[in-house]
C-alpha cells in the first residue's frame, strides 16, 4: 500500500502541471472537469457512502452558483469576501439549504426519498424564472472576477488554479470525513438504518447531517463554476444537472472514494472534445451509460480497482492473452458502430437529404475517406466490423468461461 | 469541427494560397456558437443553415481581407455554460465575430463573456452579432458596444403586429395579453400595454402562466371569454402556443390571436384548420416584396432545401448587413474588429423587403417587417400543409422601430 501516496502526489503533480501541457481550450475543459468531479464527489457522499439517491443535487448547486454571483456582486471581490474566498458563499447556502432539504428528505428512505429531494428541486426550478431580483431573467445574472490578493483572475490559467485548489481542499475534507466514525456510520446508513437506530443513533439527525454536508459541498462546486463563467442562470437547476451528475458517479462507481470524479472528468471530457465532432454525442454518451451499467456495473473505476486489488483468487487474474483480444474486439466494434452512426446521422440530415432532394444520392465524405450512401459495400463493412469485434469478444469470453470450468 | 466546416476551412487555405500577395492577410473568422445538438437543436440547425447560406455569398462575392471568410461551428450543447466553454475555445481558434441567436439564456451569457473579453483584452475584441435572442435586456441593461443585435425584440413584434391588425381591421378595442410567466413572456406583457394608446385599445386582462408546463388551457380560454376579449396577443412559442389555440378552439373562442412564434416549422403542421385566421409579425415573408423576395426565397431553396422561413431570414439579413459593413472596412494585415463594429453601425443594405440598417445608439437593428395571417390563400405553403403565412401589411424599417430602451448607457471606444 505504499503506492498510494506515490500516486496521489503524481496525480497532484500533473494537475498543477496542466496549464504548461494543454492548450487553453483544453485548460477550460480541465477546469469544467474539476468542478464536474467536485459535484460528483458531492453526490456520492449522500449516494454512494450513505446510500441515499437523490434527483435533486442540481438544487444545491444552483443555488451556491446564485449565492457566489450574488456575493460577487455585492463584495466586488474586495472586503470580507475577496475573489479566492467567494466559494465559501456558495458553501454555506449550499449547507443551510441542505441542512433545510434534508431535514424533510431524510425522514424517508428509498424510493420516496428520491421523490422528495425531486419534488424540492422541482420547486426551485418552477420558483426561479418568477423571481426576476434573485435569479435574474432568461439572460442570467452576471457578474466580473474582480482583482484580489495581487492576481488579476483574468485569465483562465489564474482561474484554473483557484479552482484546483478548492476543489482538491474540497476532496481531501471528503476523505478525511470518510475516515471519521461520521464518515462510518454514513456507511452503516446505507446497509442497515435500523440497526443504526436499535444501537440508540439518531438515523434522522446523521441523514440530515450527511445530506447537508453533501449540499454544501455541491454548493461549493456551483460556486466555483459561477467563478468560472461569472454569470448564474437559471437553467443551471434544471433536472438535466442532476441527472448529468448521477449518470457521472455512476459511470465512474459510485462506491469507490475517487469513482465518481474520475467518472465526471472522464464523461465531461468526452463531452467537449465530441460535441465539436458529431451531432449525436448525446447518444454516445447514452451508449456508454447502458454498456457500463450493464458490463461494469461497480463503474470504470471501480471495476479497475476490483481486478487489481488482488483480492481475487490465483487463478482469477488477468491474462493477457484473454484481455487483449477482448480490447481488440471491443475497439473494431466500436468502429464499426461508429462509424455505421455517423453515416446514417449525415444521411439522415437536413443538409443531406436538401442535396439528395434532386434524386441523386451524393457521396459523403466522412474521417478522410468517401462513402456512397447507395452502394451495399457502404454498410457492409462497418456492419461485419460490428459482428467481427462483437464475435471475438464473445468467443473469448467463452474459452475463459470454459477454462474456468476445467480449472474449477 | 464538423466536416463541412473543415472543408470550407481547407478550401479557404487554398483559396488564400492561391491568392498570392494576398495570402499573408488574416482570413476573417466568424464562431457559431449554436445548439446543434439535444432537443433544442431544431432551431439551432436553422441558425446553421442560414449563417452557412450567407457566409457562402459573402465569400462568392470575395471574401473579405482577400481571403474567404472561415465559418467554424460550435455547439454550445444548450445552456449558458456549455457555451462558456465554446466561445473561450472560439476565441483561442482565433475567432474575431461569435454569432448565436437561438436562446436569450445563452445570448446572456455570450454577450457578457465578449463584453469581459474586450475589457481584459482591449486591442484584441471580438464582435457578437445576436441573430435571434430576444430579451429586451440585451439590448436595455446588457447593451455593450460589441453586441449587435439582427433580429426583433418584443416592442418591435408587438409594435407591429397591434398596428397590423388594426389596419386590417380585427384588432378591436378589447385586448388580452396572455404570456408566459418569464422574462420573455414580461416583456411581451409589457409591450402589449405600451402599445395601448397609440393602437387605441384597452388590455382588459393581462395572465402569466407556468413555462411549457401546462396541458389544458380550458380554464385560460375560460377567462380569455369571460373578458368578452377581441384579440389575445401572446409570445406564446412550441407547446405553450399550440396547446393554447387548441384550446381556444375547442371552447369555440371568437378573439383572435396575434403571436410571435407562430411561423416555428412544425407549428401549422401541428395546429391545421385551428390556426387559420391567426397572426404572426415577422422580419420576412416570401410574398411581401415582390420578384426579388420570390428570387431571394428561391435561391435559399435552391442552396439549404427549404423556404427560408422563422428565424432564417433575419440571420441571412443580419450577415449581409455584416458583409456591407466588411467592403467599408479596408484590408489590413491585422483584422480591426473595433473598425467592423464601427462601420456596422453605419451600414445600410436593401433586403427584398425595405432597408435594413443598425442603429448606433442601442445596437438594435432597424428593418421592415411583415404583419402575416395563417391562410389558406398563401402562395408559399408551410409544413407541406395547405396553409401558409399570407402578408398583410409591410411596416417599413422606420415604422417598425421601437425606442431606445432607457437603460442602455453605452460605453464607445475612445
Amino acid at each position: 500500500m505504499k503506492l498510494r501516496p506515490f500516486l496521489i502526489l503524481l496525480a497532484v503533480m500533473v494537475l498543477l502541471a496542466i496549464p504548461w501541457l494543454v492548450s487553453s481550450s483544453m485548460l477550460n475543459a480541465a477546469i469544467q472537469m474539476l468542478i464536474a468531479a467536485l459535484f460528483a464527489m458531492a453526490f456520492s457522499l449522500l449516494c454512494g457512502q450513505a446510500g441515499m439517491l437523490s434527483f435533486g443535487h442540481a438544487a444545491y448547486f444552483g443555488l451556491g452558483a446564485f449565492a457566489t454571483v450574488h456575493a460577487m456582486n455585492a463584495f466586488n471581490g474586495e472586503g470580507l469576501l475577496p475573489t479566492p474566498l467567494l466559494p465559501l458563499a456558495g458553501a454555506a447556502v449550499g449547507l443551510v439549504s441542505g441542512v433545510v432539504a434534508g431535514y424533510f428528505s431524510t425522514k424517508r428512505t428509498g424510493v420516496y426519498f428520491a421523490m422528495i429531494t425531486l419534488a424540492l428541486a422541482e420547486l426551485l426550478h418552477a420558483l426561479a424564472p418568477h423571481l426576476k431580483g434573485t435569479f435574474g431573467g432568461e439572460a442570467g445574472i452576471s457578474s466580473f472576477r474582480m482583482p484580489a490578493w495581487g492576481f488579476g483572475f483574468g485569465t483562465a490559467i489564474e482561474v484554473y488554479y483557484l479552482t484546483l485548489f478548492w476543489v482538491l481542499l474540497a476532496i481531501g475534507l471528503l476523505y478525511l470525513l470518510m475516515l471519521t466514525p461520521l464518515g462510518r456510520l454514513a456507511l452503516g446508513l446505507r446497509e442497515n438504518q435500523r440497526r443504526l437506530r436499535f444501537l440508540g443513533y439518531n438515523v434522522h439527525a446523521l441523514g440530515t447531517l450527511i445530506f447537508a454536508i453533501s449540499a454544501m459541498f455541491s454548493g461549493l462546486a456551483g460556486a466555483l463554476q459561477s467563478l468560472n463563467i461569472e454569470a448564474a442562470n437559471y437553467a443551471e437547476l434544471e433536472t438535466h444537472v442532476s441527472t448529468v451528475v448521477l449518470l457521472n458517479s455512476f459511470i465512474g462507481g459510485v462506491r469507490v472514494f475517487l469513482g465518481p470524479a474520475i467518472g465526471a472528468a472522464l464523461m465531461t471530457f468526452f463531452g467537449h472534445v465530441t460535441s465539436d465532432v458529431t451531432r449525436v454525442w448525446l447518444l454516445y454518451q447514452g451508449i456508454i451509460f447502458v454498456l457500463v451499467m450493464m458490463f461494469l456495473p461497480r463503474g470504470i473505476v471501480g471495476e479497475l480497482v476490483e481486478r487489481f486489488s488482488g483480492k481475487r483468487p490465483a487463478g482469477e487474474g488477468i491474462r493477457l492473452s484473454e484481455m487483449l483480444p477482448r480490447l481488440a474486439g471491443i475497439a473494431v466494434a466500436a468502429l464499426g458502430g461508429v462509424v455505421l452512426i455517423e453515416l446514417l446521422q449525415r444521411v439522415m440530415s437536413r443538409d443531406y437529404r436538401a442535396l439528395a432532394a434532386g434524386g441523386q444520392w451524393p457521396e459523403i465524405t466522412m474521417m478522410g475517406l468517401s462513402w456512397q450512401p447507395g452502394s451495399p459495400l457502404t454498410w457492409l463493412v462497418p456492419l461485419s466490423a460490428l459482428a467481427l469485434g462483437l464475435a471475438l469478444v464473445l468467443g473469448v469470453n467463452r474459452r475463459a468461461a470454459a477454462r474456468r470450468e476445467a480449472t474449477a | 469541427m464538423t466536416f463541412p466546416t473543415r472543408a470550407l476551412a481547407s478550401a479557404a487555405c487554398i483559396l488564400a494560397l492561391s491568392a498570392g500577395g494576398a495570402a499573408a492577410a488574416e482570413p476573417l473568422k466568424i464562431a457559431l456558437v449554436e445548439t446543434l445538438s439535444g432537443p433544442q437543436a431544431s432551431t439551432g440547425l436553422l441558425y446553421r443553415a442560414a449563417v452557412q447560406y450567407q457566409v457562402g455569398k459573402i465569400n462568392e462575392a470575395g471574401g473579405y481581407n482577400g481571403a474567404p471568410v472561415v465559418l467554424e461551428e460550435y455547439d454550445n450543447q444548450g445552456g449558458p455554460v456549455g457555451a462558456t466553454d465554446r466561445v473561450r475555445a472560439a476565441i483561442a481558434d482565433g475567432a474575431h465575430i461569435i454569432v448565436q441567436g437561438s436562446s436569450s439564456a445563452v445570448a446572456g451569457q455570450i454577450t457578457e463573456d465578449v463584453r469581459k473579453h474586450n475589457l481584459r483584452n482591449q486591442g484584441n475584441e471580438i464582435l457578437y452579432i445576436n441573430l435571434g435572442a430576444e430579451a429586451m435586456e440585451l439590448t436595455g441593461e446588457k447593451c455593450h458596444f460589441y453586441h449587435f443585435r439582427v433580429s426583433p425584440n418584443a416592442a418591435i413584434r408587438v409594435g407591429t403586429l397591434v398596428a397590423g391588425m388594426k389596419e386590417a381591421g380585427v384588432l378591436g378595442e378589447r385586448v388580452y395579453a396572455m404570456n408566459q410567466n418569464y422574462s420573455w413572456g414580461v416583456d411581451v406583457q409589457e409591450a402589449t400595454k405600451a402599445a395601448a394608446a397609440t393602437a387605441g385599445y384597452e388590455v382588459v386582462e393581462e395572465t402569466l402562466h407556468e413555462v411549457n408546463k401546462i396541458q389544458d388551457f380550458a380554464p385560460y380560454v375560460a377567462r380569455i371569454q369571460a373578458t368578452n376579449a377581441d384579440t389575445v396577443i401572446t409570445g406564446n412559442w412550441s407547446n405553450d402556443l399550440l396547446l393554447l389555440m387548441k384550446a381556444a378552439s375547442g371552447a369555440g373562442l371568437k378573439a383572435r390571436f396575434g403571436t410571435a412564434f407562430l411561423d416555428q416549422p412544425g407549428n401549422i403542421a401541428n395546429a391545421g384548420a385551428i390556426a387559420e385566421g391567426h397572426f404572426v409579425s415577422t422580419p420576412f415573408n416570401p410574398e411581401a416584396g415582390g420578384e426579388k423576395s420570390k428570387a431571394f426565397a428561391e435561391d435559399y431553396k435552391k442552396v439549404t432545401g427549404h423556404y427560408p422561413s422563422y428565424v432564417e431570414p433575419a440571420t441571412v439579413f443580419g450577415l449581409t448587413l455584416l458583409g456591407q459593413a466588411l467592403q467599408q472596412v479596408p484590408a489590413a494585415e491585422d483584422i480591426d474588429v473595433t473598425a467592423i463594429a464601427l462601420a456596422l453601425e453605419k451600414a445600410t443594405i436593401e433586403t427584398p423587403i425595405g432597408s435594413f440598417s443598425m442603429r448606433a445608439e442601442d445596437h438594435q437593428g432597424v428593418f421592415p417587417m411583415v404583419v402575416q395571417q395563417v391562410s389558406a390563400d398563401a402562395t408559399f405553403k408551410v409544413d407541406d400543409t395547405s396553409y401558409g403565412f399570407k402578408p398583410v401589411k409591410v411596416f417599413s424599417a422606420e415604422e417598425s422601430a421601437a425606442p431606445v430602451q432607457e437603460s442602455c448607457s453605452m460605453q464607445r471606444p475612445s
